[in-house]
């Protein structure tokens, strides 16, 4: 029973021992093994390639001089991985607010708010135990001028002995008072490996 | 007690005429381009050319585009760091290194777009991947 145990333990001990060591991984200097799923390198180059390109076109730039407002609307998620598209279209978010052009409102979204407080905040209007001087007054909520769309797609090939996955992030830039596409971005991301790797 | 107020008045004199603390570094000697030598024995910079793009309503974003000449096939990281006139980092949308491949004999063009019209200057920094 005894050297049981102890065979256990060092077996164990030993086990341990193999296993990699957990560490921190720096954004800004990962030279890692690239996964055949998408990874938060796959969502940055897609951000910034979306980024560079809607800024470098102009269309973002409010015609009427300050800054567009922006509605991110329905990106759909057509790959056999769960992605939160929260992931891209964040980056893009930050990126286009502290390029000083855009500014995204929370206030309005397909399904719902996506910060239902601008309406819940409006309700105290009703309530005499706030001081009605601090309540948001009607008519101060602004309207998007742009929505923000897309779609992430995935295709699996099988190359030789490889598999090729293929994802391509597809955005578009919708002028809200033409209805039109003022921008769109297609990026695609391609990736060969071992075919027995699992891509969902 | 006019003897001590004459030495606060000198003291006071000589602080307000103190230098002011430097907030401008003189050690800057920027290069605007960094190659690794790792990856210079495989490919060359051959043009390396920035513009200010005009945009509408006014302003201008620099925008930076570079070209590499690939003596052999090789994997390739490249990223833009960009400035403002008093040299501080200005973020851009991600923080890696962006690959490319390059074929024996094939030119590449890549361009960047800084992520603020106060981008006054940047660093292209090319290395190879790991």
């Amino acid at each position: 029973m005894l050297i049981r145990a102890v065979a256990i333990s060092i077996s164990l001990a030993v086990l341990a021992g193999c296993a990699a060591p957990t560490r921190y991984i720096d954004p800004a200097a990962d030279d890692g093994p690239v996964a055949m799923t998408m990874d938060y390198r796959d969502f940055e180059k897609a951000a910034t390639a979306a980024v560079e390109d809607m800024l470098a076109s102009g269309a973002v730039n409010n015609p009427d001089g300050g800054r567009s407002i922006m509605v991110v609307s329905r990106i759909t998620n057509d790959t056999m991985q769960r992605i939160d598209t929260d992931q891209l279209t964040k980056k893009i978010r930050v990126s286009l607010l502290r390029s000083g052009k855009v500014v995204t409102t929370t206030a309005v979204g397909l399904n719902r708010a996506e910060d239902e407080m601008t309406q819940k905040a409006r309700e105290l209007r009703e309530s005499d135990e706030f001081d009605q001087s601090g309540v948001q007054k009607k008519g101060t909520l602004q309207a998007p001028d742009l929505s923000l769309s897309g779609k992430i797609l995935q295709r699996n090939h099988k190359v030789g002995k490889e598999q090729q996955v293929e994802y391509y992030v597809q955005l578009s830039l919708t002028d809200l008072a033409s209805g039109l596409a003022i921008w769109e971005g297609e990026t695609p991301i391609i990736k060969r490996g071992s075919d027995k790797t699992v891509t969902w | 007690m006019k003897t001590l107020l004459l030495a606060s008045l000198l003291v006071l004199g000589l602080a307000g005429c103190a230098t002011p603390p430097e907030t401008r570094s003189s050690l800057v000697d920027r290069p605007e381009l960094k190659v690794d030598p790792d990856i210079i024995y495989a490919a060359d910079v051959t043009e390396l050319f920035q513009a200010r793009v005009e945009q509408p309503g006014g302003g201008s974003l620099l925008q930076v585009q570079f070209a590499v000449e690939a003596r052999s096939d090789a994997d390739m990281a490249w990223k833009v760091t960009w400035f403002d006139a008093s040299g501080m980092v200005v973020k851009g949308v991600g923080e890696g290194y962006r690959t490319a491949t390059l074929l024996t004999g094939q030119t590449r063009y890549f361009t960047a777009t800084a992520p603020h019209e106060r981008v006054a200057s940047f660093q292209l920094h090319l290395r190879e991947p790991r």
